[in-house]
Formats: C-alpha cells, sequence, structure tokens
C-alpha cells in the first residue's frame, strides 16, 4: 500500500507542467512537499484558510454534503485540492508552456 | 476574653456589608433649588430678596466689619494603591448550519463514545485553543458543546495518513484531473465535445509546440481544413507507460458496462520468445499509468471481458491456461485458473470470449459461458463453479482425415487414437450476433468451419478458401448472413453464410492480414490491420481499394485493432507496447442498409 502510494505521488509530481505537491494534515502543518519550505509554509497557510472557507460555504448550504475537491484555476496556473477529514493534498500545476 | 487572632484569621478574606439606618443614610444631597409651585416658594423668594440687598449694603456701611482668622491646616500624605492589572478578551460566536447540524446529529452519534477523560481533555484543549486567536472560535464552541473525541484525532501520525486508503483515493482523482487539464483538447476531441479555440493549454506531446493563435494562424488554419477534405486518422493519444514498452499487444476488449475501461494484453506472437505476459486495464481517465497490471506467467493471447459480470475479465495464454480476473478488487493475482483442470488446452488458447448459451431444453435459460479455441484444435465451454472446469464443444477435425474418418470405421472402429493427433489447431473463433448457438471458427490450414453448440460431432458448413492460417473471423453486426475473415494469405474475404464461395476477395497490399474488425457504426465499413498499415474499408465506396491507409511510424508493426463503440475512434496496438487512439476524421458513409447486393 505505501509503495503504491509512493508511486502514485511520484507519477503526479513528474506529470507535464506540475510545479510541486504539498501533502499536510488537518491543522494545515505540511507532512510532505516537493516544494522548499518557504513556498510549502505559503501554501499550506492559504489553502487552509481557503478550504475551511469553502467547507463551510458547502456545508452552510446542505449540512450532510461536505467539499471533497477544491480546484482554482488562475491565468498562469491551477491549483487542486483534495480534501478529506484528517489531510489535505495540494498541486500545483502550470497550464502554459 | 479577647479572641486569639491567628494568621489565618487576618488573611481571611472579610465581608463588610454597609447599609442604612433610620438615621445614618448613605448619601444625603439636599436640592438647591424649589420648585415655583411650592408652598413656601414665596416666603422663600423674599428671603432671597432680603439676602440680595443685604450683599448690596454691605459695602462701606458701618453695621459690617471685615476681621481675619486662622484655622489648623492638617499635613496631607499621598498614598498609592496597586490592584492587579484588568484583562479584556474579546470573544465572537458564529452559529452556522452545518454548526448547528453538527452539534444535534453528532452528540447523538458521540453518546456511546463519551467517557470522563475524554471531556477533560476537551476542555484542557479548548483553554490552550483560546489563546490562539480569532480563527479558533469556531472550533473552540463545537469542542466544548460536543466534547467529543475528534481533538485526540488531529494529533494523528503522519505516516497513518500517507498509508489510508483516503489518501490513496484522493490521489486518484488528483491523478485524473491533472491529466484532464493536460489531454483535455484530445479527450474532448474523443468525446465529440467542442473544442475550445484559443490559447493552447499544455500538449502531451514534447516535440509539438503551440503558440497563441493570431489572426494570421487562424486564416492559416482554415485553408489547411479546406485542403484535408478527403477521409484521415488523426492521432489522438496513445496508451503507454514504463512496464509496456517493447512489448507486443496482442488483443484488446472494451468492458461491457464501463464504456471508459479497455482491457489490453501483452504476449509476444513467436514461440520462441517466451517472455512472461501482461494485462493491463487502462482508463481514458488516465493515458499514462493503469488501473490495473496483472503479470502473467506466460504471453497473453486473448482477452473478453463478460457482459453478464461486468467485472470479470478473461484472459487466454499461450500455455494454453485460461485466468479470470476480478477486475473490481486491487488484488493482483487472478481468481481462478484453469491450469489444474484436466482438460485443460494443452496448446496456446488462441481467443476466449464470454457468450450466451441455452442452459435449459426450453431454450429460454440462457446463462453465460466462457468459450475458447486453442492451437490443440479443440473448442470449449468451460463453467466457473469453484474453479474452472470445461466441457468440450468441438474437435477441429481436418477435412481429409474425416473423410478417411467415414472409410474407416465402416471397417475398424478401434482407430480412436489418431484422432487426437491429426486435429487442425483453431485460430480463432465468432459466435452469431443473434442466434448464439452456431460459431464460426478458423483454423491453420485457412479452414474455417461453421458449427452448432448443440452438434458435438460434425460441423455445419466447411469453407475452404484460405491458402493461409486464418487469423481473425467477424459477423457483421448488421447483416446477419454476412461475414468476413482475414487471413495470414494476405486476402480479407467477405462471405455470405450459406455460399461456400466467398463474395469479396479484397487485398490492397501483399501483407498478412492481423486483425480484423467492423465498425460498430456503419454497416458497410471494416478496419483491416496488415503488418505496417492500417486500412479502414468502405465496401458502399469502393471495393478495389481502402478508403483510408495509415502507415505505421518506421520499424513499428502494427498487431491489433479496436473501434470504439460509441465514438469515431480506432485504436491500434502495435509491437512496441503502444495503444494509439485515432480519430476517423471527414468520413461520410452513404445512407446503406448494410445489405451487401448479391452478385
Amino acid at each position: 500500500m505505501a509503495s503504491e502510494v509512493e508511486e502514485t505521488l511520484k507519477r503526479i509530481e513528474g506529470q507535464r507542467g506540475v510545479v510541486g505537491t504539498v501533502v499536510c494534515n488537518a491543522d494545515g502543518i505540511p507532512i510532505r512537499s516537493s516544494l522548499d519550505g518557504v513556498a510549502t509554509a505559503q501554501y499550506a497557510r492559504l489553502l487552509r484558510k481557503l478550504t475551511v472557507m469553502a467547507k463551510s460555504a458547502v456545508r452552510d448550504i446542505d449540512p450532510q454534503n461536505d467539499l471533497t475537491f477544491l480546484r482554482l484555476r488562475s491565468q498562469k496556473c491551477e491549483i487542486m485540492v483534495g480534501l478529506e477529514n484528517e489531510f489535505l493534498v495540494i498541486v500545483i500545476q502550470n497550464l502554459h508552456q | 476574653v479577647k479572641e486569639q487572632v491567628t494568621e489565618d484569621m487576618l488573611n481571611e478574606v472579610v465581608n463588610i456589608y454597609l447599609t442604612e439606618t433610620e438615621t445614618i443614610t448613605h448619601l444625603d444631597m439636599p436640592g438647591i433649588s424649589v420648585s415655583v409651585d411650592a408652598d413656601d416658594a414665596e416666603a422663600i423668594k423674599e428671603r432671597n430678596n432680603r439676602y440680595a440687598e443685604l450683599c448690596k449694603n454691605r459695602m462701606g456701611n458701618d453695621k459690617y466689619m471685615d476681621r481675619s482668622m486662622q484655622a489648623f491646616i492638617g499635613a496631607s500624605k499621598s498614598k498609592q494603591v496597586q490592584c492587579d492589572s484588568i484583562v479584556m478578551v474579546d470573544t465572537a460566536c458564529e452559529a452556522t448550519t452545518w454548526d448547528m447540524y453538527d452539534s444535534f446529529y453528532g452528540a447523538e452519534q458521540d453518546k456511546t463514545e463519551l467517557t470522563a477523560e475524554p471531556e477533560k481533555s476537551g476542555y484542557s484543549e479548548s483553554i490552550v485553543n483560546s489563546s490562539r486567536g480569532p480563527e479558533k472560535t469556531t472550533s473552540l464552541l463545537s469542542t466544548t458543546s460536543i466534547g467529543n473525541t475528534t481533538l485526540e484525532d488531529d494529533a494523528a501520525d503522519p505516516r497513518l495518513i500517507l498509508q489510508s486508503e483516503k489518501f490513496q483515493k484522493v490521489l486518484l482523482v488528483m491523478e485524473r484531473c491533472i491529466l484532464a487539464n493536460i489531454f483535455q483538447p484530445k479527450l474532448a476531441a474523443y468525446r465529440q465535445l467542442p473544442i475550445v479555440e484559443g490559447k493552447q493549454w499544455l500538449s502531451p506531446h514534447r516535440s509539438i509546440k503551440h503558440n497563441v493563435v493570431t489572426p494570421e494562424t487562424m486564416e492559416h488554419r482554415e485553408e489547411d481544413v479546406e485542403r484535408s477534405l478527403s477521409p484521415t486518422l488523426e492521432s489522438l493519444w496513445v496508451f503507454s507507460c514504463e512496464l509496456t514498452k517493447g512489448r507486443t499487444i496482442s488483443c484488446m476488449a472494451w468492458n461491457k458496462k464501463n464504456p471508459d475501461l479497455l482491457a489490453v494484453g501483452y504476449g509476444e506472437f513467436d514461440f520462441r520468445d517466451q517472455t512472461p505476459g501482461l494485462v493491463c486495464c487502462w482508463s481514458l481517465k488516465n493515458p499514462t499509468w493503469p488501473e490495473r497490471v496483472y503479470h502473467c506467467n506466460t504471453g497473453v493471447t486473448s482477452l473478453d471481458f463478460s457482459a453478464k459480470h461486468p467485472y470479470r475479465l478473461a484472459v487466454g495464454m499461450t500455455d494454453g491456461t485460461i485466468a479470470i480476473y476480478y477486475v473490481y478488487s486491487q488484488d493482483k493475482t487472478c481468481a481462478v485458473s484453469s491450469s489444474k483442470c484436466s482438460k485443460k488446452h494443452y496448446s496456446s488458447t488462441w481467443q476466449v470470449k464470454w457468450a450466451e448459451q441455452d442452459m435449459g431444453l426450453s431454450g429460454d435459460d440462457k446463462e453465460e459461458a466462457l468459450m475458447s479455441i486453442s492451437a490443440d484444435g479443440r473448442i470449449s465451454k468451460w463453467f466457473l463453479h469453484d474453479d474452472l472446469d470445461c466441457v468440450e464443444l468441438m474437435r477441429l477435425k481436418r477435412m481429409q482425415e474425416e473423410k478417411d474418418e467415414m472409410e474407416t470405421e465402416v471397417k475398424d472402429k478401434k482407430k480412436k487414437g489418431e484422432i487426437l493427433r491429426s486435429l487442425n489447431a483453431g485460430f480463432c473463433f465468432d459466435f452469431h450476433p443473434v442466434d448464439s448457438s452456431i460459431y464460426l471458427a478458423g483454423s491453420i490450414d485457412g479452414t474455417i468451419y461453421k458449427c452448432s453448440s448443440s452438434n458435438s460431432q460434425q460441423f455445419l458448413e466447411t469453407y475452404s478458401q484460405h491458402f493461409g492460417p486464418v487469423t481473425r473471423i467477424k459477423w457483421c453486426p448488421f447483416n446477419p448472413n454476412v461475414f468476413l475473415s482475414c487471413s495470414l494469405d494476405w486476402t480479407i474475404k467477405l462471405w455470405i453464410q450459406d455460399q461456400l464461395t466467398p463474395l469479396l476477395c479484397l487485398t490492397s497490399t501483399q501483407k498478412q492480414v492481423h486483425d480484423i474488425m467492423w465498425s460498430p457504426k456503419w454497416a458497410t465499413v471494416f478496419g483491416a490491420i496488415n503488418e505496417g498499415q492500417m486500412k479502414i474499408w468502405n465496401l458502399d465506396y469502393s471495393t478495389l481499394d481502402p478508403v483510408i491507409v495509415h502507415m505505421a511510424a518506421p520499424g513499428v508493426k502494427m498487431t491489433s485493432l479496436l473501434f470504439a463503440l460509441q465514438t469515431d475512434c480506432v485504436l491500434v496496438g502495435d509491437n512496441s507496447g503502444q495503444v494509439t487512439v485515432y480519430q476517423i476524421k471527414n468520413f461520410t458513409v452513404g445512407e446503406g442498409t448494410g445489405t451487401v447486393p448479391v452478385v
């Protein structure tokens, strides 16, 4: 199991355009990251805030629903956040060559 | 006797209460003005006037004299008092819908889990939380109200997170999202969605450079479109990964229930090459890595997904074993294998297929069984109970031998030992689309046998017009009387069911034809693979030449062909381990009913 997870993560990190990946726990503390320390902390902190707000919004409308995935597309890149109760997976992908 | 004043008594906090009595009051502020309506107002007014006159007359009047006095002024002393600083705390509260929902339903669920200890820890944690700032207030309130055990989960081991199944699932979705970004235009073309014009996003091909579309290039594009109106194949993407590099693709099959799932079998055609085979299940949503990988002992020759149980994948291999894999689980081993069966094939299983067969006498009972044809000349029907077990449907006897047999039977009935030696190796078969008890089998000497599953001794019909091994037979899905066969003798023949000579014989290049398939969409169209070329024929248009000819890359031989069921795409597998998805462009077919005119 662990090796498959490692393989999948490596494949994701090696995909075309992917800048980096950050895995953090429920408190926003990075567990594993392919970016440098400053960028990791920044992404983890900012996206944690955003996901808390997004989750609150989704659940406000329907408390039985829950947020599973968040995609933020900007001019230069796309930030994808996969959510679960215990952790957060953040992937940043550049969109242009 | 005076009470002894102890240290403790001095430190004791003594409360002193001040109350009013009848003679002592806390506050006495006599009023200095009287209402105009009061009773003694007149008297007070007169007094005020008299006093004012008195003050006026005071100046220079002998009745009054100034005199000074001296009073004692006490020495003043300043005294300081100190007290604890008064702490001000801001509290805020947010009552969201989900917060209330969680409180009500979460409390109900956790009632069984609550013990004394978690409550205490919850409380102490909440004190710590309050110092972290306003961000935490919502979680603070929810923990104090529920006092449940979620806080303890927060401190989960990072390694546990990384190994959990949920993590694996999230990564799967993430990978597919990323790939959707990369392959967006190609997948959109496959699914026949409009492609967004404009800035080119990421391209999966590293060699192609995409520029921002300017008005000049737009004009260019339009000209190109006008020029290339002839039918062509456009390559969309390639299914390939490190595992599959260099392997020959022997067969491909779509899943009957999930149209995005493709199973590809890798195995060498050459008997001398004994590399272990591989089966990969690819999903359209991830062209860079297969969803399932199964390693097999020997090369894989054929695959089929079951229609009734869409998770069952039957695999035929070069050592004659048939294995069934259950695709839904992550288990890498096969669920059932025929290696222990005593009646298994002892030579390569060239084709496997799931087909519905009548089980009961009434003819209404239809059960799905697995059929296989192999190089040992037998067609078997397999049953899946606990293990695979088979029943022989037919033996492919050579035509010559049959005639001899009939003569010798009259003389001597004991010559059964010769039957095994002289069986005709079977290469391929296909079941009739309407009446699934009739099937066609192709053999290594070019004979095609038409058989019925109810008669295992005699053939219904034999067609022997091919000079080389018949590699593929396919019934036409639109016309139940027509079938196509292709063989290593460079020809493709179109037959009508009851005629012993083919209606049409198609040859375009002098190369062995490995695979053919009818198009699921157009009645008169089929595709064929020679060694280095992929051809699409349209019988309505021309019976001499194929409509589209696509050359393979130099050094690469194409080996397998599959039409996509709902879109205009065709998949081609080659001997370098790549499955390329092509989109058929500019292909128009006239309104044909599919009935080929009888010559």
